[in-house]
């Protein structure tokens, strides 16, 4: 047991007093930051980097994990109490986050957030430690061809999201696609609606469109509502009391979906490009089909909270395997990484590991520490933030717009950017007043680009054919399992109703003998959607 | 109570964030003659943490720290954003002072060829060109051409090949084309914007080479998951002596990205000649040439308006290659 002797020295090594002070400072400067709306991991690693300089690489490295976790759940604060995501991994976490905090159970959301991710943490972990190898060989086979195509798994969560009226909801996918061909091509090198100004080369980014739409547009569209002048029911968030505590139904509903979400995120997030994001999407979307209740999903489902939030933390470790095994980042964060092990004189690559072994397994090891820490601290932290929920609208309104004003300006220290976050602020009070979809532009904004730019590598590659998504064995998978999440939500009912009707025509006693098994086995359901439910589990996540 | 104390450490971790992003901001400003330097330097990074320019940056940084070199303090800033528009359009803004300061790389000379950034590499007072940073191309470890020649067997008896590297109006680009033009073989190009999807794409057999600097791809091809074909260099790197430079295959004049140092339009000419001094000094330190080294960069050093004229030249047989290539 290789692995196990090699994680064991690991979590030895960097068990010094300096490195577990690293690891609460870290953690806690995480959170910080990642509760600044804008500022998320990438962010938080790079205003951090130049602290490590001074450490030595095991105590940096310790120190950085413990940012990187620390601020993954700090934007899930955000996006759970004020509707406002701080990096585009966490949208999928106000879909149901947000209307838990407004029904009052902000704590419990944050706290089985919390659960959902430090579950996934050390999943993604002790994946880490087993199955690098094979996850590196999966991560090696993504060329242009199999990003398209698990981009466009994460866009099929539009089709979950838009829901209602689907017009209004494609309209707001194609805003978020046209505020994302602003900027350099980069097929041509064409700039494309920047109108000549410096600021645009880049194009519009992701964080202060996203603070505009959900921050400053949930602030109009309260006062829009009267929202200032409501009495705010009171909830308690002592954590000695009840109601802060997820229920023992939240437990139950939730374990399938952080349990799915865990294994999900770790191999999307293997893959390079956008795995944070896509996985918590498609963990969502995941959710939504297999649910016995979809419809509860957007008005405040504890599943469809904890299934991304699972997703996005187990992405982050994910995203370590392409980093440590083959020396390639594989998202923004670990593009900070890799640049932080050239600073320390660590030379990134396949050989990595067997050349700094006491190194990358102290940065596993400073994983599994990492998420322990973050879940102690928490737990203490969290009646502090969920209180936030409960403060007067009156109050909290005008801090929400100050915060977002500073934490867009905090990014790039661009006027511009505040403006334009400032203006998706009034497009979303619209946007909301008008029944359209802020989130579905989000994500559209998030991952057009990358859908336009992996396609039209893919058509430079195969001169223009579409043939290359069938030559490719990795792009044979991801297109079945484009069909199954398609198929998916349509099947569930018929197949569960064909099930049901095969049932009744069985013999009274075989029906009675079945159901005596299936009470004492689950009290609430019948056996027969549980069990196609169960098969859906099984064919959905194991790719 | 908590409540305000939760919001109140927000509220001052933003304001501290805030400060910080803009602080040091505008300490440029008249000198007084004959005591250069007397005040902080304001150093520009116009790129994010970890990228090329950030760590030579901070080598210099640390160098002159070490050795103390530089009397005052020097307060070093990320500026990234608009390919490195925002952080030279912000030494631009500090037109007249011998305080503000900023490293170069390929972008300084491509960026405002692509766009309108309201200045020239040429409107900067030169310090100098300090080294090249040359390319090497690059195939997968388990591909059937493993040298230069059986590569140029494959690409001719093909015809046509995918190659790949970084952007479009870019050095990458124009070096795949010198290579392929040289042996009479055609390319699509396809450009990536992330050098983890590039890499990754070759590995998964989608390109046939890619343009890669030493620098990031030296891990993989230590390991043999790469292997490197040409480097562009004038010399054979001593890390791969077999690889054979562009001059040696009949391929001269192959660009590389500078990088060098500069000062904002219109310095002081005691800022100018302090900094080629004091640069000079730091050239022959024993950690500027560790960090050449490791970083295999080459060494290439040009001075003062000297510095200028290469910039210029570079620019300008960039834009003639790039505007045939129909990138421009």
């Amino acid at each position: 047991m290789d692995v196990f002797d090699n994680l064991a020295n690991g979590i030895v090594s960097i068990l010094t007093v300096q490195n577990i002070l690293l690891l609460l400072a870290g953690v806690m400067m995480g959170m910080v930051v990642g509760v600044m709306p804008g500022l998320g991991p990438s962010a938080g690693l790079a205003i951090l980097l130049p602290i490590t300089f001074a450490l030595d690489p095991t105590g940096a490295i310790v120190m950085l994990a413990a940012v990187y976790y620390g601020a993954m759940y700090g934007g899930t604060i955000t996006s759970v109490l004020i509707n406002t995501p701080g990096e585009s991994a966490t949208v999928a976490s106000t879909f149901d986050g947000y209307p838990l905090a407004k029904q009052g159970r902000a704590g419990p959301a944050l706290v089985m957030a919390a659960v959902g991710s430090f579950v996934a943490g050390i999943t993604g972990a002790v994946l880490i430690s087993i199955a690098s190898p094979l996850t590196a060989s999966v991560a090696a086979s993504f060329g242009p061809p199999e990003l398209f195509l698990i981009v466009v798994l994460g866009l099929l969560t539009l089709i979950v999201i838009i829901g209602g009226n689907k017009l209004l909801g494609a309209l707001s996918a194609l805003i978020g696609f046209a505020i994302a061909t602003v900027g350099i091509d980069i097929g041509t090198g064409q700039q494309r609606y920047t109108f000549g100004s410096v600021e645009l080369i880049n194009g519009i980014d992701f964080i202060p469109v996203a603070i505009g739409l959900f921050g400053v547009g949930e602030v109009l569209h309260t006062l829009w509502r009267g929202g200032h002048l409501e009495k705010l029911a009171y909830f308690n968030v002592s954590a000695r009391s009840r109601g802060f505590w997820p229920t023992k139904a939240d437990y139950r509903e939730s374990a399938a979906p952080i349990a799915r979400g865990s294994l999900l995120g770790f191999f999307v997030g293997a893959t390079p490009g956008a795995g944070a994001t896509v996985a918590s999407l498609m963990s969502y979307n995941l959710e939504k089909s297999v649910s016995k209740t979809p419809e509860k999903f957007g008005k405040g489902a504890m599943p469809g909270l904890a299934g991304p939030e699972a997703a996005n933390n187990a992405a982050s470790s994910g995203a370590m395997v392409p980093l440590l095994t083959l020396g390639i980042p594989g998202s923004a964060s670990t593009a900070v990484l890799l640049g932080g092990f050239l600073l320390w004189g660590l030379q990134p690559g396949p050989l990595l590991m067997t050349q700094n072994p006491e190194f990358a397994w102290g940065l596993i090891a400073s994983m599994f520490l990492g998420n322990i820490m973050l879940l102690v601290v928490n737990i203490f932290c969290i009646p502090a933030f969920a209180s936030i929920a409960r403060v007067p609208f009156r109050v909290l309104g005008p801090i929400i717009i100050v915060v977002c004003v500073l934490g867009t300006f905090t990014v790039n220290a661009s006027i511009v950017e505040v403006a334009i976050m400032l203006v998706c602020g009034v497009l979303g009070f619209f946007m909301r007043r008008f029944g359209l979809s802020p989130a579905a532009l989000v994500i559209a904004l998030v991952l057009g680009p990358l859908a336009e730019e992996s396609l039209r590598q893919t058509m430079i590659i195969s001169g223009g054919s579409f043939g290359i998504f069938l030559d490719r064995s990795t792009s044979q998978v991801l297109l079945v399992l484009i069909v199954v999440m398609l198929l998916l939500p349509l099947l569930l009912p018929q197949l569960s109703a064909m099930a049901k009707s095969g049932l009744a025509q069985l013999g009274s006693r075989r029906r009675a003998e079945r159901q005596d098994a299936a009470t004492s086995v689950d009290e609430d359901a019948a056996d027969t959607p549980q069990g196609t439910d169960d098969h859906a589990r099984s064919s959905g996540p194991s790719r | 109570m908590k409540i305000t104390k939760t919001l109140a450490a927000a509220a001052a971790t933003a304001a501290v964030l805030a400060l910080s992003a803009c602080g040091g901001g505008d300490s440029g400003g008249g000198l007084a003659g004959g005591d250069y330097p007397s005040e902080d330097m304001d150093w520009t990074i116009a790129f994010g943490p970890g990228g090329g320019n950030d760590i030579m940056a901070r080598t210099i940084v640390d160098i002159l720290q070490r050795e103390e070199l530089y009397p005052e303090n020097i307060v070093v800033e990320n500026r990234d954003g608009g390919s490195g528009a925002t952080g030279w359009g912000y030494l631009l803004g500090q037109s007249g002072s011998g305080y503000g300061i900023s490293t170069t790389s390929g972008s300084f000379i491509t960026t405002p060829l692509q766009a309108d950034t309201g200045w020239e590499p040429t409107d900067f007072t030169p310090v100098g060109l300090m080294a090249a940073d040359n390319a090497l191309l690059i195939t997968a470890g388990d591909s059937d051409w493993q040298t230069y020649d059986e590569w140029v067997d494959y690409a001719t008896e093909k015809g046509k090949v995918v190659v790949g590297g970084i952007g479009t109006v870019n050095v990458d680009f124009i070096l795949q084309q010198m290579i392929a033009d040289a042996n009479g073989y055609e390319i699509d190009y396809v450009p990536y914007n992330d050098e983890g999807q590039m890499q990754t794409s070759l590995l998964s057999g989608a390109i046939d080479s890619m343009i890669s600097n030493p620098g990031s791809i030296m891990g993989q091809i230590e390991a043999g998951q790469t292997s490197a074909l040409l480097f562009t260099g004038p010399e054979r790197l001593e890390a791969l002596p077999d690889v054979p430079t562009g001059e040696e295959e009949g391929i001269s004049d192959m660009p590389s990205m500078p990088r060098g140092l500069i000062l904002p339009p219109d310095a002081p000419e005691e800022a100018q000649e302090w900094w080629i001094e004091t640069m000079q000094e730091v050239a022959e330190s024993e950690a500027w040439q560790d960090y050449l080294e490791e970083n295999f960069l080459v060494e290439d050093e040009r001075w003062g308006e000297d510095f200028t004229t290469y910039l210029d030249e570079t620019q300008t047989s960039f834009e003639e290659q790039l505007t045939e290539l129909g990138a421009l």
